[in-house]
């Protein structure tokens, strides 16, 4: 160890003090020489022979220093340098060759960099707050395979204080509302936190403090609620004014008082969300009037909670006290036995999990698709390895004439094997660079893509130090993957056999040879498996939007009136839309105008159980619209009548109802003219079903259309949100319309927020967002694919014929005629081909499975996809065997004798 | 590849067990050690300077020597040697080494 660091620090010197060094050594031998002369001189040789004796025995200067120097330097860098050299002369004797090899890499290393990258911001970045790692996010069972976050304000009060395995629980709810101040209106995002969430956060405020328990109190504190805002919201809103603290903010209608401002690092708890006004959860009623979250008590479950674990508690500590504590929470929020019975069949029980990286819908809706790219990455990877290893060892068979006779010049086996590695670490190195380039732009267009439609929605996919991490361990996988195998079989024993016997020892490499069959056989797979897996995705998503919504989705807009804050109710209400459907009829292009209270493929759900006398109760959905409804939307009526804006609630209440629901309710019956009923309370409340509509999606496009029953929004109950959206049928462009119904709007009333206009045909493609994504990487997977399965399958093969030219010849001379010869290399590909194909298939078969849950009404076997891809990889595969075997039989034989 | 020039009288491995014994007696510059070597062994071990210079800078790598410029003999700068402790140690184990070899040998070569 000792002598070894004394070499290192020698040499260390000496590479700072190169020139030193050598005027040193050529002074040294400079003197020995002298001294030798001199000695010569005495001994009495005349001096012009002395000379020329001296100069003899000591030969070249130049070698000399060249020996002496070696021993100074350090070995491993000064062989790095030449091999690094070496190469690059080699790579660059064959740039079609390196081309394609970084491209390939490239596109392995690229995709899985980018996939990467938005998995660590989704899923593994850790929330910027101290001591992440302490904090949980608080989950129910309740019977459902998965848990369930979404918690109701009684049952987080109940959590709230209790401290003895949490130091703080803190509930929070993301929404967007109305800002009023004195620089004008706007909407802005909002984030409803309760007393702990600061203090759970471990986050000082930029200036002024933070919302503590005293605020998150029904009325606030004695000036009134408190609000924390943003430093983004500060300077836009207050052009960062130092005075800003107490000033006033009027957020949906309620009146704050600023109390601190936040820095712009702290987002919160959610990593995708960007809130920039935080408000006391105790406020929500106040600031959602009579439809707030907060009286929905139990049957509203709405909020997040997320909680700091005590010093020294552990994770399964607290899950135990978390266990134990579910029943007496129950109890505490409910005092109806027969409730709390309900909840214990569904072995409701409450849990904790990490929540280092914060709480996001999100990542609960993307986990699943993004494993999966990730998988399909991994594959593309894989392939463009094994692609440029059987490269390489098809080439490492061309070379090794080249490589046999720098063995029997002494060079040892692990240096050969070094070089070679150097080799592919150098195109490993180039393609991981190019991938590294690409990636942040791909992520952002992928992420992009993927929260298509998602509100205010950002992921981070900077590279970080694990990303770079990451890229940089594919880098030296991909290098030995591709190198090492190739290197040790291009050096292995038996290459002065070789060298002796010239190419024409065809049957000594026999078994050499199957190496790279077998690797490009599974690249074959490989490719198989993910043209199987792109054509599934993209018939499932071809099948989705030919199902269609139930309703036609083009030319349709949705307009969103915001009238929860104003005071109109009832049929003054009722009147407004009217007079606004009207004046948006006259507009141009305007066909037809309805209203809708909910937008369907919006996520949203209104639903309660209904029965037919005599029938089991079921649980229908529901929605309340206005006249001419099915018209605008284009469902068909089947059978009954439309809604009038006649139908009042004093004339009864009539209901229609879709295909699915009069089949579930009244099986082979009419439906019309029958009735439903619904309990309510203690009551039961009658409804007349006037007409039968067609089916239409309700939640999302994926799932089927469920049973529904329409509302007439006139004869609404007054439970009803006040705020509809219109649905507008368009004949040609829809630009004019936001502005045209902010003019109808505030000429009625100029307090009214101007209205929100987004297109359904859009709506139908985000709510295929994770589809459409998933389905286009697979396809852009299977194409690339596709593309390095042809170029190794091409390259291998006019490898391994080129180097049987000779051979060929001779068949050749000997009477083979030129179509045996194509036929025989053409051959050698599709062995390779059907074995690929049938091993792919295989796994194809069994891991089909694994895609079923993003499949929509296509088989995981689907026999025509199959089919379909194994045709395109055998076209693929023959394509790229044709070029070889055509110029093998191309091949003169007296030149191809000759020429050995 | 270039083959090692070890000495071509010179048993081989046994040169740098002579340099050390040359440098035993002080710090010597090279010619002064294949002088020394040459002289002591009564011109039977010619000591090559393509050997002498590589073992001379790949011990003083090894920090077996310690190497200073200073003035020789006749008054000309010179680059002189000079056992280090490692050296001597060095010295020691391979004259013991050197003294079972050469018996063992010489056993062996008086066995009738």
């Amino acid at each position: 160890m000792k002598q070894w660091s004394h070499e290192f620090l020698l040499r260390l010197r000496a590479l700072f003090s190169k020139r030193r060094l050598d005027r040193e050594m050529a002074d040294e031998l400079a003197f020995h020489q002298q001294m030798l002369k001199e000695k010569l001189v005495q001994q009495g040789v005349p001096v012009r022979d002395a000379e020329r004796v001296a100069q003899l025995r000591f030969g070249n200067d130049a070698r000399w220093h060249e020996r002496l120097r070696e021993l100074w330097q350090f070995r491993w860098p000064e062989n790095m340098r030449r091999d690094i050299g070496y190469s690059i002369r080699v790579l660059r004797k064959s740039p079609g060759f390196t081309a394609i090899a970084i491209l390939t890499l490239a596109l392995g290393v690229g995709a899985n960099t980018t996939v990467f990258s938005i998995v660590n911001g989704l899923l593994l970045r850790p929330l910027p707050v101290p001591e992440s790692d302490r904090l949980v996010i608080l989950e129910m069972l309740r019977g459902f395979p998965d848990p369930v976050e979404g918690f109701s304000e009684p049952m987080f009060r109940a959590l709230e204080n209790r401290h003895d395995s949490f130091a703080e629980v803190f509930a929070t709810f993301h929404t967007e509302a109305e800002i009023k101040g004195e620089s004008g209106t706007e909407r802005a995002h909002v984030e409803l936190v309760s007393g702990d969430f600061f203090a759970g956060l471990q986050s000082p405020p930029l200036m002024g403090r933070v919302l503590t328990r005293a605020d998150d109190r029904k009325g606030g504190d004695l000036n009134g609620f408190a609000v924390v805002i943003g430093e983004g919201f500060w300077q836009r809103w207050f052009n960062r004014s130092p005075n800003v603290i107490g000033e006033k903010l009027r957020v949906d209608n309620t009146l704050f008082t600023v109390v601190g401002v936040m820095p712009k690092r702290f987002i919160g708890e959610d990593p995708l969300q960007r809130p920039e006004i935080f408000v006391p959860l105790a406020a929500e009623p106040a600031m959602d009037g009579d439809q707030n979250l907060t009286t929905g008590g139990l049957n509203a479950w709405w909020l997040t909670i997320m909680a700091r674990l005590q010093p020294g508690v552990t994770m399964e500590q607290a899950n135990a006290r978390l266990a134990a504590e579910s029943g007496p929470i129950l109890r505490q929020v409910n005092a109806d036995q027969s409730w709390i019975e309900k909840r214990e069949k569904e072995h409701f029980r409450l849990v904790a999990e990490s929540g280092s990286t914060g709480y996001t819908y999100t990542r609960m809706v993307f986990r699943k698709p993004l494993a999966a790219v990730f998988a399909m990455c991994g594959g593309v990877l894989l392939l463009a390895c094994l692609n440029l290893a059987s490269l390489l060892m098809a080439r490492g068979a061309a070379r090794q004439r080249e490589l046999a006779t720098k063995l029997s010049m002494g060079a040892t086996r692990a240096r050969l094997v070094q070089q070679l590695l150097v080799e592919s670490l150098l195109i490993s190195l180039a393609g991981t660079v190019f991938g590294l380039v690409m990636a942040p732009w791909v992520g952002e267009s992928l992420s992009a893509m993927l929260l298509a439609g998602q509100f205010e929605t950002n992921i981070d996919t900077n590279l970080d130090l694990r990303v770079f991490a990451f890229a940089a361990a594919i880098a030296v996988v991909a290098t030995l993957l591709v190198g090492l195998v190739p290197a040790l079989q291009a050096t292995s024993s038996g290459l002065n056999e070789q060298m002796k016997q010239g190419q024409h020892t065809t049957q000594a490499h026999e078994r050499q040879r199957l190496l790279p069959r077998v690797m490009m056989a599974i690249e074959v797979g490989l490719a198989l498996l993910l043209v199987v897996g792109a054509g599934l995705l993209t018939s499932s998503l071809i099948k989705l939007y030919r199902s269609g919504a139930g309703f036609d989705a083009r030319g349709l807009e949705s307009i969103a009136v915001s009238m929860d804050h104003q005071s109109l109710r009832g049929e003054a209400l009722m009147q407004f839309y009217r007079q606004v459907g009207e004046e948006l009829k006259r507009q141009p292009g305007v066909k037809s105008v309805s209203w809708q209270w909910v937008v369907p493929l919006a996520h949203m759900t209104w639903d309660e159980n209904f029965y037919a006398l005599g029938g089991r109760e079921e649980d229908i959905h529901e929605n309340a619209i206005a006249p001419e409804y099915f018209k605008s939307m284009h469902i068909p009526l089947l059978s009954g009548r439309d809604f009038r804006w006649d139908d009042r609630a004093s004339s009864g209440q009539k209901v229609i109802i879709n295909r699915t629901a009069a089949k579930l309710l009244f099986r082979d019956r009419d439906a019309v003219g029958q009735t439903i009923n619904k309990k309510n309370e203690k009551k039961v409340i009658p409804y007349e079903v006037i007409g039968v509509v067609g089916d239409a999606k309700y939640e999302d496009v994926r799932s089927a259309a469920p049973p529904t029953i329409y509302h007439a929004m006139t004869q609404g109950d007054k439970d009803q949100a006040p705020s509809f959206n219109a649905v507008v049928r368009m004949d040609g462009s829809a630009s004019g319309l936001a502005a045209a119904a902010r003019s109808i709007v505030q000429k009625i009333n100029p307090e009214i927020p101007a209205p929100k206009v987004s297109s359904m045909e859009t709506m139908v493609d985000e709510s295929l967002s994770a589809e459409r994504t998933m389905a286009l990487l697979s396809a852009f997977f299977a194409l690339c694919a596709l593309g390095v399965t042809a170029v190794g399958l091409y390259g291998t093969l006019a490898y391994s014929t080129a180097r049987r030219t000779t051979e060929i010849g001779i068949r050749m001379a000997l009477g083979a005629k030129r179509t045996q010869v194509a036929r025989m290399v053409f051959a050698q590909n599709s062995a390779i081909a059907l074995a690929g194909t049938s091993g792919g298939l295989a796994c194809a078969f069994f891991g089909s499975k694994l895609l079923a849950s993003f499949l929509y009404g296509t088989s995981v076997r689907d026999p025509w996809i199959f089919a379909g891809s194994i045709m395109i990889l055998a076209l693929i595969a023959s394509a790229a065997s044709l070029l070889p075997a055509l110029r093998a039989a191309r091949i003169e034989p007296m030149r191809a004798i000759r020429c050995e | 590849m270039e083959s090692i020039h070890d000495a071509g009288d010179l048993i081989p491995g046994t040169l740098e067990m002579l340099i050390l014994k040359a440098l035993y007696r002080g710090p010597q510059h090279g010619y002064a050690v294949a002088e020394w070597i040459q002289g002591t062994s009564q011109q039977v071990l010619k000591v090559e300077e393509g050997a002498l210079y590589p073992a001379l800078h790949r011990m003083e790598l090894r920090g077996l020597l310690k190497a200073k410029w200073g003035a020789s003999e006749n008054n000309r700068r010179a680059k002189f040697y000079e056992l280090t402790a490692d050296g001597h140690k060095q010295l020691q184990s391979e004259s013991r080494r050197w003294a079972r070899l050469s018996s063992a040998v010489a056993f062996v070569m008086q066995a009738s």
